[in-house]
């Protein structure tokens, strides 16, 4: 018995302490450099965790996130230009992401594995050309198309965007495992293993799938509002890009895909790259792809694949689950 | 005014041609080997770079041109085939999906490093021409794309149905289990399959990049494009194709027509939205 | 020709589906010019046992010889070109070609095809009604035509040894005896048959050997006389016969 609550114990404070840290960054003062890379961190752990759990645990290899986090983001600015405060912006923002999720999931899952990823693929380009061809409030930042930049947010410390990003990113974290313990995520294994016969068993494929596309929607809009809060500026060509789903998949993969810890991993290792690319920028998305496919064809389950080999991680994360 | 709509129909008909080139390679892979080869636009756009790799430092015409860009793009599909897409289809039924991402990205950064994300164009003296019909005005290279298209075609057709490996990759395609069971090595066949679609992408590169011009990133919007036109024209039918080509061509010429060329692209783009959501296996054609 | 010479010879194999064992030490012998029966109910693993001589599927033990090579390792395409074939199970011709062209790719492999054509007037002369049907698609086929197409289209492939999985699945007993008619016709041409049923007792008609398998173990083997006295079979399978 006391055996136990030492198991408890560590595993609580193994998880609490980092978390706890992370949380007080701004401070106890740390470098403006670890402030950056931890606020990238929320986002794309937020960001990452739904692509897991959209490709990983849902069978949707989703090529749409751009879409959610654009308009997300650019619900948020062209809200500050009609005199809706940040915060309302964000949360409507999360609300236009999750209703788009909501209507093009008609057409989307009407499209079996192959034809999905197309189809996701297409809509954040599809975006793209609206957004450049449309400006909601006219008055633009450069070029053609809706560049603009977010208005009344002079007053908005670094520091609350900064736990807005810890809120994102350590909530998606909690929610995640709050899915996959609960009747959606026993569904969603059912479809993953054998979506015919999960069907026959009742589960209900298509409202599952939709649940799932449309919480991922919801938290990639919120961290793309937050992302586009903290930079200051949108702009079309940059937010609907497939660089940010490049990042996602490879933050995944890297990790682990259909693992907890995978994304958690894999947007370390991601961010860090980001910053050690900086230099490189034109060269970053050749990087990326050359470590993607090198990844999938040497270790597929990522490196939680390869930890998960070792004896030592194996009791390090029966230690934590043992609850 | 009716006989200025007739100029757009007349041209989309003739982009058909172009964008049947371009899908011929799209479709062939998907056929064989249920393989949506996302990095098919950027392969056609490296034929297009290719090209202008041996039109700028060469001086050669860039369907001369071909002699050279057509070995080279067959060996490179021939060994993604063999030492990426196979390795892929052996973990996991998401994994080629994902490798060829990666492989689009890669080429996608490549050509940007190598050619800046300036847009290039092949200009070769006769693309520049027009040629008319009655009082009609049309752009040459637009006639050479149906042709080339309509040649391609019927290569690919008669390739398909009397060659040895032409019947295997067939046949793969329709029972991959059966067609092993006759002797064919299907890791072998899917090679070549893949090689043929990259010679197929460095004939359409060459043809896109003399009627239009393109930039690192075209690749996604020719994707699209290839996608579409497989997706009406249906699989399996090298005929479906071509059609499919000219129905999209005209839809994009007509959307431009009525509101501007700027609009052409996402008109296409909600265009194969809307089939992949209404009938994904094609107007035309067998059921994938 | 020596009735007795062993042609294909299976040791002691074990066959695994990722964890799954599905046969047990399996041992086989086949002569040459026979037509040998495997007779086993779905679970049997009758059709592992055939994918794994074909070479679609790999033993974990023991070995396959053929004419004295093992050929356990081999890929399936060098397994056809030794003269090894298989007609599987639910016939599986492709569906989108003509019975013309069915035919023309079961003469694919390398050394098949300089016979093309002299095997292709045999499978014409066997199963006319393929030659009436040639343009057709072979979707459209009936069922037992397209049994009759998956013979053709194997014995194309100028096979020494062919294995045959579950021929009459689904066909009327008419269509069945028909098909049987051509299998002797084609053991009279010296080629050894292997063909796999779950009906005893009409196998145990058309047969001199037969082996039988229940999940993936051999349980049975000798001559048909003598299986038909087998009081097991008697038991366990006369409930299930249909009435012929």
């Amino acid at each position: 018995m006391g055996l136990r609550i030492n198991h408890i114990r560590i595993g609580l404070i193994l998880m609490i302490v980092p978390v706890v840290l992370l949380a007080l960054f701004p401070f106890i003062g740390v470098p403006r450099s670890w402030l950056l890379y931890s606020f990238n961190f929320f986002i794309y752990l937020a960001m990452a965790n739904m692509w897991n759990l959209l490709a990983g645990y849902s069978g949707l290899i989703s090529l749409c996130q751009p879409a959610f986090l654009g308009l997300a983001g650019y619900t948020m600015t062209v809200g500050t230009w009609v005199g809706i405060p940040w915060w309302v912006g964000i949360i409507c923002g999360v609300i236009v992401a999750s209703v788009f999720a909501f209507v093009i999931s008609g057409a989307v899952f009407r499209m079996s594995g192959i034809y999905f990823a197309i189809g996701t693929l297409v809509v954040p380009e599809a975006l793209r050309m609206v957004f450049y061809l449309w400006r909601p409030v006219g008055g633009e930042m450069s070029g053609a198309g809706a560049g603009y930049m977010v208005k009344g947010i002079g007053g908005v410390s670094s520091s609350t965007i900064y736990w807005l990003a810890f809120v994102v990113g350590i909530g998606s974290i909690c929610l995640m495992r709050l899915i996959l313990t609960s009747k959606l995520g026993l569904g969603l294994a059912l479809i993953r293993d054998n979506e015919r016969s999960a069907a026959s068993c009742g589960v209900n494929v298509f409202r599952l799938k939709l649940y799932s596309f449309i919480i991922a929607a919801a938290v990639t809009g919120m961290a793309g509002a937050i992302y586009y809060l903290n930079q200051g500026y949108i702009e079309p060509s940059s937010t609907f890009n497939v660089r940010w789903t490049m990042s996602l998949l490879l933050a995944t993969v890297i990790g682990g895909i259909r693992t907890e810890e995978g994304p958690i991993i894999g947007t370390v290792i991601i961010v860090f790259l980001y910053f050690l690319l900086a230099r490189y920028a034109g060269y970053s998305l050749l990087i990326q792809g050359i470590i993607l496919i090198g990844i999938m064809l040497i270790s597929p389950q990522g490196i939680v694949g390869i930890l998960r080999r070792s004896r030592y991680y194996r009791h390090l994360t029966r230690f934590i689950s043992e609850k | 005014m009716n006989s200025d709509i007739i100029t757009p129909v007349l041209m989309g008909i003739m982009l058909g041609g172009l964008y049947a080139l371009i899908a011929n390679g799209l479709s062939l892979v998907f056929g064989v080997m249920r393989l949506i080869n996302l990095a098919h636009g950027d392969l056609v756009i490296l034929g297009s770079y290719f090209a202008y790799a041996i039109l700028t430092l060469l001086g050669l015409d860039p369907l001369i041109g071909l002699v050279i860009s057509v070995p080279v793009m067959f060996c490179l599909g021939f060994l993604i085939q063999k030492y990426l897409m196979s390795k892929a289809f052996a973990i996991s039924s998401e994994t080629p999906l994902i490798i060829a991402f990666g492989i689009s990205l890669i080429i996608q950064n490549a050509n940007q490093i190598a050619w800046t994300p300036l847009s290039r164009a092949l200009n070769t003296t006769y693309a520049q021409k027009s040629f008319f019909i009655g009082e009609l005005q049309l752009p040459l290279i637009y006639l050479f794309d149906f042709i080339a298209g309509i040649i391609v075609m019927v290569l690919l057709h008669v390739f398909l149905k009397a060659t040895y490996l032409g019947r295997a990759i067939t046949a793969a395609s329709q029972d991959r289990r059966a067609a092993r069971l006759m002797g064919i090595n299907t890791n072998r066949v899917y090679g070549y399959a893949f090689a043929i679609a990259m010679i197929s992408a460095a004939i359409a590169g060459v043809f896109l990049g003399m009627t239009f011009p393109f930039t690192p990133t075209s690749g996604t919007s020719f994707l699209t494009i290839a996608f579409g036109t497989v997706i009406i024209g249906g699989l399996g039918s090298m005929l479906g194709t071509f059609l499919g080509g000219m129905i999209l061509g005209i839809f994009q010429t007509l959307g431009g027509y009525f509101f501007g060329s700027a609009s052409q692209m996402l008109i296409v783009y909600l265009i194969v939205l809307v089939i992949l959501a209404i009938r994904p296996h094609g107007l035309l054609g067998r059921k994938g | 020709m020596t009735m007795d010479e062993v042609e294909l010879e299976i040791k002691n194999i074990d066959v695994f589906h990722g964890t799954f064992q599905a046969l047990w030490n399996v041992s086989l012998e086949i002569r040459r010019g026979e037509m040998l029966a495997l007779i086993g109910a779905n679970t049997s693993g009758k059709s592992t046992l055939m994918d794994t001589i074909s070479g679609l599927l790999h033993p974990a033990n023991g070995t396959i010889e053929f004419e004295g090579r093992d050929i356990s390792r081999l890929d399936c395409h060098e397994i056809v070109a030794l003269g090894i074939t298989q007609v599987p199970e639910g016939r599986h011709v492709f569906p989108e070609m003509t019975v013309h062209d069915n035919l023309m790719i079961g003469s694919y492999s390398p050394c098949a095809r300089a016979k093309t054509k002299p095997n292709l007037e045999r499978v014409y002369h066997l199963f006319p009604i393929l030659k009436e049907r040639r343009k057709q698609i072979a979707r459209t086929l009936s069922g037992g035509e397209q049994q009759m197409l998956a013979i053709g289209r194997g014995l194309m492939a100028d096979p020494k040894l062919m294995l045959i999985d579950e021929m009459s699945l689904g066909l009327a007993p008419i269509v069945i005896d028909d098909l049987f008619k051509a299998l002797k016709k084609i053991k009279e041409t010296g080629i050894t048959i292997l063909f796999v049923e779950q009906n005893v007792k009409r196998t145990l008609q058309e047969t001199d050997r037969a082996y039988i398998l229940e999940t993936g173990r051999v349980t049975l083997s000798g001559t048909a006389a003598e299986l038909r006295e087998e009081a097991k079979i008697k038991k366990a399978y006369f409930g299930l016969e249909e009435c012929v």
